[in-house]
C-alpha cells in the first residue's frame, strides 16, 4: 500500500483518496461539537504513541541500519505531513495575497510595495514552476533572474546586514552599568583577543609551558570557552530537554487544556 | 533511525511517570508553589506600556514549524493577545511556516474571545509572511517599522534573524521580551532585550501566565526531574574520581546486552 506506485494504479490510488478526502470531510464537518475533542485526543495520541513505539520497540539488524516492524512505515508517515504541509501553503499564500492585493485595489498607504510583492511572486511561481514544464529558454532565464539574480542577492543583503545590528547590540550590552556588563566585557574581550593574532602577540613573551601558560590570552580565551560556557550551555540544555519532554507529554496526552483555545473545541 | 538503548527507555519512562504523576496531583488540588520569574512578569508590564502609548504589539513564533517549541510559543502569544485584548490594544502577528496560520489565526481568535473581545479580532492580524529566514526577517522589520510597535515579544526558534527583528524592535522604542530554546540566540537577545527567558524557563512560561493546575503540576515535575539527573551527575561525578566501572557504558549510545552496561569498555574508555 505505501510502495511509489506507476501508472493505471497510480490513478486509482489518486481517485480513491480523494474519494475517501471528500468523505471525511463532510463526515468531520457532520460531527458534533462534543464529539470533536475526544476525536482530537484520540489521533492525537494515535499518532503520538506510532512515534514513541517506533523509538521504544527493540530492534535488530545490521549497526547503522537497525529496525523493528514500525520502522518502515516511518516514511510514508512523514509523506503525509509533508502533503498535509503542502496544502497548508495554500493557506499562507491566500493570506499573503488578500492582505495585500485589498491594500493595492483600495490603494492603501504603501500599496505600490504591496503591487511588486504580488507580480514577483507571480513572476518566480513562473519561473520557477514553468522551468519544468515549459522549454523555452526565457523561462529558465527568468527563473535564474529570479532566483539566483534577485532573491539569493537579497538573502546575503539581508544577512550581511546582521554584522552592523551586532555592532549596535554589542555596544549596548558592553556599557559598563553593572557588575554583570563588566564581566560580559572583559570575557568577550578576551575572548575576541584569543582568537585573532595581534591578540595572541600580546602575551607571546609568556612561556608555553609551566604555570604561567596559564596566563596566555589564547589559553584564558580557551578556558573561558569550555570551562565556562560549555557547561552553562549544557545545563541550559539538560533544562530544555526536560521542559521539552514535558510539553511533548502535556500535548500527546491532552492535557494542555485552554493554552491555545478556549476550554470547549 | 534513532531508537532507544535500555537506559534510555527506563530513564524516559521513569521521567515521563514522574512529570505524569505530579500532574494528576496537581489537577487534584494539591498546592503548589513556582518562584517569581522577572521575563515573564514583565509580559504584564510590556503590554500596560503598550495600552498607555496607544500602540500595537508584535508576537512572533519564530522560524519553528509545528513542534513543541513552536507550540509553547504559540501558547504564551495566545496568553499575551488575551491581555492585549481585555484592554483593546491590536497585535499583529506574523507567521514564518504556512502550517502554523490556521493553528494561529485559531489560537489568536480564542484568546480575543475569551477576553470578551471576539469582534475586535481580523484574520488580517495574524498573517504569513514568507518561509525564507530572510525574507520573513526583512518583513517583520519592515512591520515593525511601520507600525511603530510600542511591545515586541519573540518567542520560538530562532535563528540569524533573531537580531535583525530585535535591533529594528529596539530602533523603534519597543520594549521587547523575548525566550528562545535556540541556545546560539540567547547571546543576541540578552544583548538587545529588556527581558530574556532562558532555558527552560521558556516552558515554564504557561504555567506561570495561567497558573493552571496541569501546567503547574508538569513544571514541579520538571523540577524534580532535575533534581535528579543532578544527583545522577553527582553520582557519576564521585564513581568516576572512585574509579568504579558501574556506569562506565550506562550512558553509551548503542544498544548491548544488560551485563554489558555495567562492564569497563575496552581500552580504558
Amino acid at each position: 500500500m505505501f510502495q511509489v506506485k506507476h501508472g493505471t494504479d497510480l490513478y486509482t490510488y489518486l481517485a480513491g483518496a480523494a474519494v475517501i478526502s471528500v468523505i471525511l470531510f463532510f463526515a468531520l464537518t457532520l460531527l458534533p461539537t462534543k464529539l470533536r475533542r475526544p476525536l482530537i485526543m484520540a489521533v492525537t495520541f494515535a499518532s503520538g504513541l506510532f512515534y514513541a513505539l517506533e523509538f521504544f520497540w527493540p530492534v535488530s539488524g545490521p549497526e547503522g541500519d537497525q529496525q523493528n516492524f514500525l520502522t518502515t512505515y516511518i516514511k510514508p508517515f512523514s509523506d503525509i505531513t509533508t502533503v498535509l504541509q503542502s496544502f497548508a501553503l495554500g493557506l499562507g499564500v491566500y493570506s499573503l495575497v488578500s492582505i495585500h492585493a485589498r491594500k493595492v485595489v483600495r490603494t492603501q498607504s504603501g500599496w505600490a510595495y504591496s503591487l511588486i510583492l504580488i507580480v514577483c511572486m507571480v513572476v518566480m511561481v513562473i519561473g520557477n514552476i514553468g522551468k519544468e514544464y515549459i522549454k523555452a529558454p526565457w523561462v529558465g532565464h527568468l527563473n535564474e533572474f529570479a532566483y539566483t539574480g534577485l532573491m539569493k542577492s537579497l538573502d546575503a543583503t539581508m544577512f550581511s546586514i546582521i554584522a552592523f545590528y551586532i555592532v549596535s547590540a554589542a555596544y549596548r550590552a558592553f556599557r559598563i552599568r553593572s557588575t554583570e556588563a563588566t564581566i560580559l566585557l572583559v570575557s568577550a574581550g578576551l575572548i575576541m583577543l584569543g582568537q585573532v593574532a595581534i591578540g595572541q602577540a600580546i602575551t607571546n613573551g609568556i612561556p608555553n609551558d609551566g604555570f604561567l601558560a596559564n596566563f596566555r590570552v589564547e589559553n584564558l580565551a580557551n578556558w573561558i570557552l569550555k570551562k565556562v560556557n560549555s557547561p552553562a550551555i549544557m545545563a541550559i540544555d539538560f533544562g530544555l530537554g526536560v521542559g521539552g519532554l514535558a510539553t511533548a507529554l502535556r500535548l500527546w496526552l491532552s492535557l494542555e487544556r485552554g493554552s491555545y483555545f478556549e476550554e470547549e473545541l | 533511525m534513532n531508537h532507544a538503548t535500555w537506559p534510555a527507555r527506563v530513564i524516559l519512562i521513569v521521567i515521563s511517570a514522574v512529570i505524569v504523576w505530579t500532574v494528576i496531583a496537581a489537577q487534584r488540588g494539591k498546592k503548589l508553589f513556582i518562584r517569581r520569574i522577572p521575563g515573564l512578569t514583565a509580559i504584564d508590564e510590556a503590554v500596560g506600556r503598550a495600552v498607555e502609548m496607544g500602540r500595537g504589539i508584535l508576537l512572533s513564533s519564530g522560524l519553528g514549524g509545528i513542534d513543541v517549541v513552536t507550540l509553547q510559543a504559540l501558547a504564551i502569544c495566545t496568553n499575551i493577545a488575551s491581555a492585549a485584548a481585555r484592554y483593546g490594544t491590536k497585535v499583529n502577528m506574523p507567521i514564518y511556516e504556512a502550517a502554523l496560520l490556521p493553528i494561529a489565526e485559531d489560537a489568536i481568535g480564542s484568546a480575543y474571545n475569551k477576553a470578551g473581545r471576539g469582534d475586535a479580532f481580523s484574520s488580517d492580524d495574524v498573517r504569513y509572511l514568507s518561509n525564507q529566514q530572510f525574507a520573513y526577517a526583512a518583513g517583520v522589520a519592515g512591520m515593525i517599522q511601520r507600525e511603530q510597535y510600542a511591545a515586541t515579544f519573540l518567542f520560538g526558534t530562532f535563528f540569524a534573524e533573531s537580531l535583525i527583528m530585535a535591533e529594528n524592535a529596539n530602533m523603534v522604542g519597543a520594549i521587547q521580551v523575548a525566550g528562545t530554546p535556540s541556545t546560539t540566540q540567547i547571546p543576541f537577545f540578552i544583548a538587545s532585550c529588556d527581558y530574556v527567558i532562558i532555558g527552560d524557563e521558556y516552558y515554564a512560561a504557561t504555567a506561570y501566565l495561567t497558573r493552571q493546575p496541569t501546567l503547574l503540576g508538569s513544571m514541579i515535575g520538571q523540577d524534580r526531574i532535575k533534581i535528579g539527573i543532578l544527583v545522577l551527575v553527582l553520582l557519576g561525578f564521585l564513581l568516576t574520581i572512585g574509579k568504579m566501572p558501574l556506569v562506565k557504558n550506562l550512558f553509551e549510545d548503542k544498544d548491548m546486552p544488560a551485563a554489558s552496561y555495567y562492564t569497563p569498555v575496552k581500552g580504558g574508555k
